[in-house]
C-alpha cells in the first residue's frame, strides 16, 4: 500500500495552522500560560531540592550511652547501629568531646556551664541517616529501636526539623503533581478545543475526502501533528518568557535564595522532557476531537 | 459487479428502499430513474457505503458490504467514482488541487500527481483551467472537474447521482457523453436521473424506481406518453 509519510502530514498541519492562525495564536498563548505555571513550579522545585537535600544530609540521630559501658559493649551497640538500613554513619562523641563542643556552642556564655562541676553530659553515637530516610515518620521508628538497644540510655533527633522537611517535600511532591494533572488536563481541553474548531472549518474537505477514499489514518495525521505542534509550541514559549525572566532577575533576588550558587535555571532536559511531554498532550487532545469528528 | 438481493431500507420506520433486487454486470451502464423521493439516492449512497442498508444483501467487487469491516470501506471506495448532483468541489482549491486531492488520498506518488491530474483534466476538456478555482467555473465546467476527479484512481465503477440537475441541457450533454465515452472504455456507470430525454437518446439500460421499489428493468425503447409525462412531473 502506498502512502504519505510523516512529511505529509507535517506539511498539511503547516496549512492547518496557518489556515487558523487567530485560533492557533490563542491556544498557544493559553497553552503557554499553564506551561509557564508548572515551568515556574519546576524552578523552585529544582531549586529548592538542593536545599532540602543539604537539611536532610544535617539531621542525625543522638544515641546516648549509659556511664560505665565497657568497649566491648560499645563495639557491639556500633555494629548494631551501623547494621541497620539507611544509616549513613556513626560517629563516637565522648562526654568530653560532647562538652567541648557545648562549650564552643555557648561562646561568649561559659559563665553558665562554670557551676556544673563534673562533666553531667554523656558518650554518645551521632548517627547521620541517608536522605530517604530522613523523614519524621521514619526517624521517629528509628529513634524508638535505637531507645530499645542495651546499653542506651536515650535517643533524640531533631523532630521539629525532619517533619518540617517532610511537610516541604510533602507539599513539593504532591502539590507539584496536582497541579501538573490540572494543567495537563487543561492543556489537552485547549488542544481538543482548537482542533475542534479547525475541523469544523475544514468539515467540508474531511466529507468528502471521507468519500473518495481517505482513510481514517490519512484524515486525523495533520489534525494530530498540528495538536502537538500547538501543544510544543506553547510550551517552548512558556519556558522561553522564564528563561527571559531567569536571566533578567536581579542578583538580589537570587542571593535572598541565599544559594551560594545562585540560582539555577531549568537543565535541558526537563526543558525537553516538558515540551516532548505537553506534546504528547497536544496529540492525546487531537485525537479526542478527531475521533469525536470522524464517528 | 454489482449485486443487490432484497435490499430495504428505513428512516426512522419509514421504508425508503423495499426489496430492491438488481444485478449490474462488469462494463454496462444503466440509468435508475424515478421520481423525486423514489430511492434513488438512497440507493447510491447504500452503494457507495455512505448509508447501511437494514435488510438483504449487497455484494460489490466480490465484497459483501454487510460484512465489510468500516476500516475497509475506503478501500472499496477507491474503486468506485462518485459524481454528485453539487458537485462537491472544494471553493477554496484549484481545478488541479481538487483532482491532486483524490489522487493524495490514494497515496499517489508527488511526480505522478501533476501528470495525472493533467492527463484526467484533458479528457473532460478542462486542461485549460487547472489554475482556476471552482467558483469562476460554469456549472457545467465544474461537473466536468468533478467526473475528472471519480475518474482520476481509474474507478471500476462509476456511480453518478443527478449528475445533471443543475445544468443547462447543453451541459448536460456533454457530462452524458463524458460517461458515455467511459464507459465505452469499460468502467461500469451507474447514473441515477430524471432526465428521461437523455435516457431516451442513451438507449441504455433502465431500472425504474417508485415509492422504494424497483417497478421495472429492462433495455429503453419507447416511452409511452403517460409515462413521460409522469416522469417529468
Amino acid at each position: 500500500m502506498r502512502g504519505y509519510g510523516l512529511f505529509y502530514y507535517i506539511s498539511e498541519a503547516f496549512h492547518g495552522l496557518r489556515a487558523n492562525s487567530l485560533v492557533n495564536l490563542l491556544a498557544v498563548g493559553t497553552i503557554s500560560m499553564a506551561m509557564l505555571i508548572v515551568g515556574f513550579f519546576l524552578l523552585v522545585f529544582f531549586n529548592l531540592q538542593p536545599i532540602v537535600n543539604a537539611l536532610g544530609d544535617r539531621l542525625e540521630i543522638s544515641v546516648y550511652l549509659k556511664d560505665g559501658l565497657t568497649e566491648h559493649e560499645k563495639d557491639f551497640l556500633v555494629s548494631r547501629l551501623k547494621a541497620e538500613p539507611g544509616v549513613r554513619k556513626v560517629v563516637y562523641l565522648s562526654k568530653a568531646d560532647a562538652l567541648a563542643v557545648f562549650k564552643k556552642e555557648l561562646k561568649g556564655q561559659e559563665a553558665l556551664i562554670q557551676g556544673l562541676g563534673e562533666n553531667p553530659l554523656p558518650d554518645s553515637y551521632e548517627v547521620s541517616i541517608e536522605r530517604p530516610y530522613a523523614d519524621a515518620d521514619r526517624l521517629e521508628a528509628l529513634s524508638k529501636k535505637f531507645s530499645g538497644y542495651p546499653g542506651v540510655e536515650d535517643v533524640s533527633y531533631g523532630k521539629r526539623g525532619a517533619e518540617v522537611l517532610s511537610g516541604l517535600f510533602k507539599i513539593i511532591t504532591y502539590g507539584g503533581t496536582a497541579l501538573a494533572v490540572l494543567l495537563g488536563v487543561s492543556v489537552v481541553f485547549i488542544i481538543s478545543n482548537s482542533v475542534r474548531l479547525a475541523l469544523y472549518s475544514r468539515g467540508q474537505e474531511i466529507e468528502l475526502m471521507q468519500w473518495i477514499g481517505a482513510t481514517k489514518a490519512f484524515i486525523q495525521g495533520p489534525f494530530l501533528i498540528e495538536g502537538m505542534m500547538l501543544a510544543m509550541l506553547g510550551t517552548a514559549l512558556a519556558t522561553g518568557i522564564l528563561a527571559g525572566v531567569y536571566y533578567a532577575l536581579p542578583q538580589e533576588v537570587v542571593l535572598f535564595l541565599s544559594r551560594p550558587k545562585g540560582l539555577d535555571f531549568l537543565p535541558p532536559s526537563v526543558v525537553a522532557y516538558m515540551i516532548i511531554g505537553c506534546g504528547f498532550l497536544g496529540l492525546v487532545g487531537g485525537l479526542v476531537s478527531v475521533n469525536k469528528f470522524l464517528e | 459487479m454489482i449485486q443487490l438481493y432484497r435490499v430495504t431500507k428505513y428512516y426512522e420506520g419509514v421504508p425508503a428502499l423495499r426489496d430492491v433486487t438488481f444485478s449490474v454486470d462488469k462494463g454496462e451502464f444503466v440509468f435508475v430513474t424515478g421520481p423525486s423521493g423514489a430511492g434513488k439516492t438512497t440507493l447510491l449512497k447504500i452503494l457507495f457505503c455512505a448509508e447501511h442498508a437494514d435488510e438483504g444483501q449487497i455484494v460489490i467487487q466480490g465484497m459483501n458490504v454487510f460484512r465489510l469491516n468500516p476500516s475497509s470501506i475506503p478501500y472499496l471506495r477507491r474503486n468506485m467514482g462518485f459524481v454528485f448532483q453539487d458537485y462537491k468541489l472544494l471553493p477554496h482549491k484549484t481545478v488541479f488541487e481538487n483532482i491532486a486531492l483524490a489522487l493524495k488520498v490514494v497515496g499517489t506518488p508527488y511526480g505522478e500527481i501533476e501528470r495525472r491530474a493533467y492527463q484526467v483534466l484533458k479528457k473532460v476538456s478542462m486542461e485549460t483551467k487547472l489554475h482556476l478555482t471552482p467558483p469562476k467555473l460554469s456549472g457545467g465546467e465544474q461537473q466536468r472537474v468533478a467526473v475528472a476527479r471519480a475518474l482520476v484512481n481509474e474507478p471500476q465503477v462509476l456511480l453518478a447521482d443527478e449528475p445533471t440537475g443543475n445544468l443547462d441541457p447543453q451541459s448536460g450533454q456533454e457530462v452524458f457523453r463524458l460517461f458515455r465515452d467511459i464507459n465505452m472504455k469499460g468502467t461500469t456507470v451507474l447514473v441515477a436521473t430524471h432526465d428521461w430525454e437523455t435516457v431516451r437518446k442513451m438507449q441504455r439500460r433502465i431500472i425504474t424506481m417508485e415509492h422504494g421499489r424497483v417497478a421495472d428493468e429492462g433495455r429503453h425503447q419507447t416511452m409511452r406518453a403517460g409515462e413521460t409525462q409522469r416522469h417529468n412531473a
